[in-house]
């Protein structure tokens, strides 16, 4: 609990009045926060800390260029200090604003999302072509993000059943060696063939 | 020339701008102990309190030559440390200090009187690092450096009025932990 002292203790620490006027009690609280103030005065022992100051101003300072190179790219600390009433409003901008994630595309009521999965552990790139997208070897890449190199692609397709062939390194036209049907492609190729059902039967 | 016998402040302030960088260790000498006090106090770590009072000298050997009036160099370099203290403290995830880090301060041999150091210089330790930083300020420039209002406020740039209601506040903060003393 802090009480007020009274302003003659104060006038008196403060030397503006003479002590001799202080009744024996206020005495006493001027002589224990007197002796309070000793105690704390003691000053800690830091060696050396003269010569880290003396052995970093002998130093030839760093030319401006670098000092702002230096400030550019070392870590600086910032504060942002903000009322709560304008926290809120950043916080109901944001709710606005935020448009949630991207939806996901929506499937038509006769379409399906074919996965294709392939093998090829020393391709550079693998594509899927079909008369879905023309037979075009840049439209459908599949990926391998983990390089263990077995390669994959979702593709949406209208429900049905599609021809297609896997394109390697852009030149190599292999079938699927793991499709369950093939179709001859007439010349002289197996087109595998995917059945895609529709995700959503009416 | 000093009572002690050696250079004024300006007279060491006029050398180093003179070019002779080894007089600034005369003003090093002259005040290392009074600002390491200072910054323990603020800061409640003596490791703290060297990097703060290091980065102040520096500071101020690397800006003498606007120190206005060499003669109150004293003031002029309480205000570099003190503003060093306030950066560390505002660093800090809380605003208070802790104390746990605070070694034993050495205190004077007279400073028995009237008070027993370990328990009792602990609770006013404790007080006083409970104090917010600005009555903490106060507080050590008037009763541990010594100063007046007037050199306070240069120090702080705070108004005298003010100062002396922080002054207050600290007395009354320290004068109930004492009372609280078994």
């Amino acid at each position: 609990m802090i009480h007020d002292l009274d302003p003659r203790i104060h006038g008196a620490l403060d030397g503006e009045l003479d002590r001799a006027a202080l009744t024996p009690d206020e005495r006493a609280l001027v002589e224990r926060l007197d002796a309070a103030a000793r105690a704390l005065s003691g000053t800690p022992v830091v060696p050396g800390l003269s010569r880290r100051v003396m052995g970093i101003i002998r130093r030839p300072l760093a030319s401006p260029v670098a000092r702002f190179r230096r400030w550019l790219t070392s870590p600086q600390p910032v504060t942002l200090s903000l009322r709560p009433v304008y926290s809120l409003v950043i916080v109901a901008l944001a709710v606005v604003l935020w448009r949630g994630p991207v939806p996901a595309p929506m499937l038509g009521a006769h379409e399906g999302v074919a996965q294709f999965v392939a093998r090829f552990p020393e391709a550079h790139s693998v594509a899927v072509v079909g008369a879905f997208n023309d037979w075009r070897p840049e439209a459908t890449p599949l990926a391998d993000d983990d390089h263990d190199g077995v390669w994959d692609a979702r593709v949406i397709l209208p429900a049905g059943q599609h021809e297609y062939m896997f394109v390697v390194d852009g030149e190599r036209w292999v079938s699927d060696p793991l499709a369950g049907r093939y179709v001859d492609d007439g010349f002289g190729r197996q087109n595998a063939v995917l059945v895609v059902r529709p995700v959503r039967s009416e | 020339m000093t009572a002690g016998g050696g250079p004024s402040d300006a007279e060491a302030i006029a050398q180093v701008l003179a070019g002779d960088v080894e007089a600034f260790g005369v003003l090093i000498t002259r005040y290392e102990n009074g600002l390491l006090r200072f910054a323990t106090r603020m800061l409640g770590s003596r490791d703290a309190a060297a990097d703060a009072v290091a980065e102040g000298l520096v500071r101020a050997y690397r800006h003498l030559a606007t120190c206005r009036d060499p003669a109150r160099f004293r003031t002029w370099v309480y205000r570099i440390v003190a503003n060093r203290c306030k950066s560390h403290l505002a660093r800090r995830p809380i605003g208070d200090v802790s104390l746990d880090d605070v070694p034993p301060v050495a205190a004077p041999e007279d400073a028995g009187e009237g008070l027993e150091r370990s328990e009792q210089l602990e609770r006013l330790e404790r007080a006083l690092a409970r104090l917010a930083p600005e009555k903490r300020e106060a507080f050590v420039l008037k009763h541990l450096d010594g100063m007046s209002y007037e050199e306070m406020s240069v120090v702080t740039g705070a108004r005298i009025p003010t100062l002396k209601m922080r002054v207050h506040r600290a007395r009354e903060a320290l004068l109930a932990a004492l009372k609280e003393s078994p």
